[in-house]
């Protein structure tokens, strides 16, 4: 039977798009997904490997917005560096790049402005209304404020604001939006649950959010929304949903001093002066997994990788490696070491991920028996990689040989970017 | 190969697609219809790609009269306006 989603976006795509005398916004897009479903009649027609998928672009596309945006406000430089002496990460994600949630709505701040396009029929937009909008718009209940930080999940987001407050919007009905109801909202409403806390980052999942609090003395981690698979860590038994915020468990020694977009990216610094490390949590802000790396320490919690069993909150695995840096998508994580080097958890789908020569390097603790699979990415031999990401079934890198990207994984939509719609097990 | 294995509590009813739905990686939504799990059908699929997921339930809930089941999909909720 023929079937197409009613939740197409009508109308042009962003590549087609074109306004005289508007500035141009170069964004190399990492992948459109959706958003490039320009025709309402997007039959069921399966995609084999080669087959070119209809009007999705399988490279890299000039988004064109008709609002005038510099591209100086797009990408503007880091707006913090936590701690002179910390080893300087020199790609750490700009809270200004667009954010891409699996609900195809695009955040993007500028200069403290958010502007949302994309899905929006849940109210995540913010715009007061439950459309979809081709071209961004301005999300004016936030003028006021200095936005620092976004999140797109599923059918929410979040903003933080450089005072430390938190708004979300979109749909609530598992209480991820953090205001002890079930109710959505269709423009950012301030969580009250936070008021008298400082918010540093926000990272909106399926049906869930977690959130990144500052303190003078320790940093926590929140959660709230859907925690059935244990993602919100909160808990050691398994729960439903909460509405209101909850702390994350197991990580109640942590100082956290910085957070970067894509994920929460957490930088931990121990109290003792001369050991200052870089570490990553990267939780996985579209299905239900979470990764923190502090001290060198592998935690993890919610969906399990490669095993059946969730974990209900963080639990330290014992590895003898040191990763700066991590990546999640929706059934792997990609760990990256100070010395360039990249290996993968899990990724029995299309992550990465046919690759049969898989070692066994992290153990959970004496808790949970079970084994996480980390493999030593292919492909890779005397490349040093800067910088990791993650799809929710694809991979990339930017390598240190001149910034060269390489793309891996599920490429039914083009999302490699690599001029055809096939699979690769390896980095291309 | 089946994406994932998903218990039919955890897909949302969705009244525009009159089917149970649930997120696909691409962005679209998994989809199976009250007909097609009444036919004891397991596999919900994504109208733009390859993927599909297994639906776990009880077909006991949907064979019969629709009024005997006792799965209570989400409802939609009041949308409050700041």
């Amino acid at each position: 039977a023929k079937r197409f989603s009613n939740r197409t976006l009508k109308g042009e795509s962003f590549s087609t798009k074109r306004k005289q005398g508007s500035l141009e916004a170069e964004i190399g897009v990492r992948s459109m997904e959706a958003n490039e479903r320009v025709n309402e009649k997007y039959t069921n027609k399966k995609c084999g490997a080669g087959e070119q998928v209809q009007r999705a672009s399988s490279a890299p596309v000039t988004l064109k917005t008709t609002t005038s945006l510099s591209s100086s406000l797009l990408f503007p430089p880091l707006q913090q560096n936590p701690s002179p002496s910390s080893p300087a990460v020199a790609l750490t994600p700009l809270p200004s790049l667009p954010l891409c949630g699996c609900s195809n709505e695009f955040l993007i701040v500028a200069g403290g402005r958010v502007l949302t396009w994309g899905r929006g029929t849940s109210g995540q937009l913010g715009h007061g209304d439950m459309v979809n909008s081709l071209n961004p718009k301005p999300v004016d209940a936030l003028q006021s404020f200095v936005i620092t930080h976004g999140s797109a999940g599923w059918n929410h987001s979040g903003f933080v604001s450089d005072t430390g407050c938190l708004f979300t919007c979109g749909d609530g009905s598992f209480g991820q939006l953090g205001h002890g109801d079930y109710s959505s909202r269709c423009s950012p409403v301030n969580v009250l649950y936070f008021s008298s806390r400082h918010v540093e980052q926000i990272v909106c999942g399926m049906r869930h959010s977690l959130a990144l609090l500052k303190g003078n003395v320790e940093d926590h981690v929140y959660g709230f929304g859907s925690g059935k698979r244990g993602q919100l860590g909160t808990s050691r038994d398994r729960i439903q949903s909460i509405s209101l915020p909850q702390i994350t468990l197991g990580l109640e020694d942590n100082k956290i001093a910085s957070i970067s977009a894509n994920g929460i990216i957490v930088q931990h610094y121990l109290v003792r002066p001369k050991d200052f490390y870089q570490f990553d949590i990267n939780s996985l802000p579209l299905y239900a997994s979470a990764l923190l790396i502090s001290d060198g320490h592998l935690y993890i919690w919610g969906r399990g990788f490669g095993s059946t069993t969730d974990v209900y909150c963080p639990h330290r695995a014992s590895v003898s490696l040191t990763f700066t840096q991590a990546a999640l998508g929706w059934n792997h994580a990609l760990l990256l070491t100070g010395d360039g080097t990249v290996f993968m958890l899990g990724g029995n789908h299309h992550g990465g991920l046919s690759n049969p020569q898989k070692t066994i390097l992290v153990k959970h603790t004496a808790e949970q028996s079970n084994e996480a699979l980390v493999g030593r990415i292919p492909n890779l031999d005397g490349i040093k990689v800067l910088q990791v990401a993650a799809g929710a079934e694809h991979s990339a890198l930017v390598t240190g040989k001149n910034g060269v990207i390489m793309t891996w994984g599920w490429g039914e939509h083009g999302q490699l970017g690599l001029g055809n719609s096939d699979d690769q097990t390896s980095p291309q | 190969m089946s994406y994932d294995d998903v218990v039919i509590e955890d897909m949302e009813w969705n009244n525009e697609l009159q089917a149970f739905t649930y997120p696909c990686p691409y962005g679209d939504l998994f989809q199976i219809t009250k007909d097609e799990l009444k036919l004891g059908e397991e596999i919900a699929r994504c109208p733009s790609c390859s993927l599909y997921i297994t639906v776990i339930y009880n077909i006991e809930d949907f064979s019969g009269d629709n009024s005997k089941t006792s799965i209570e999909p989400s409802k939609q909720q009041p949308v409050a306006v700041a």
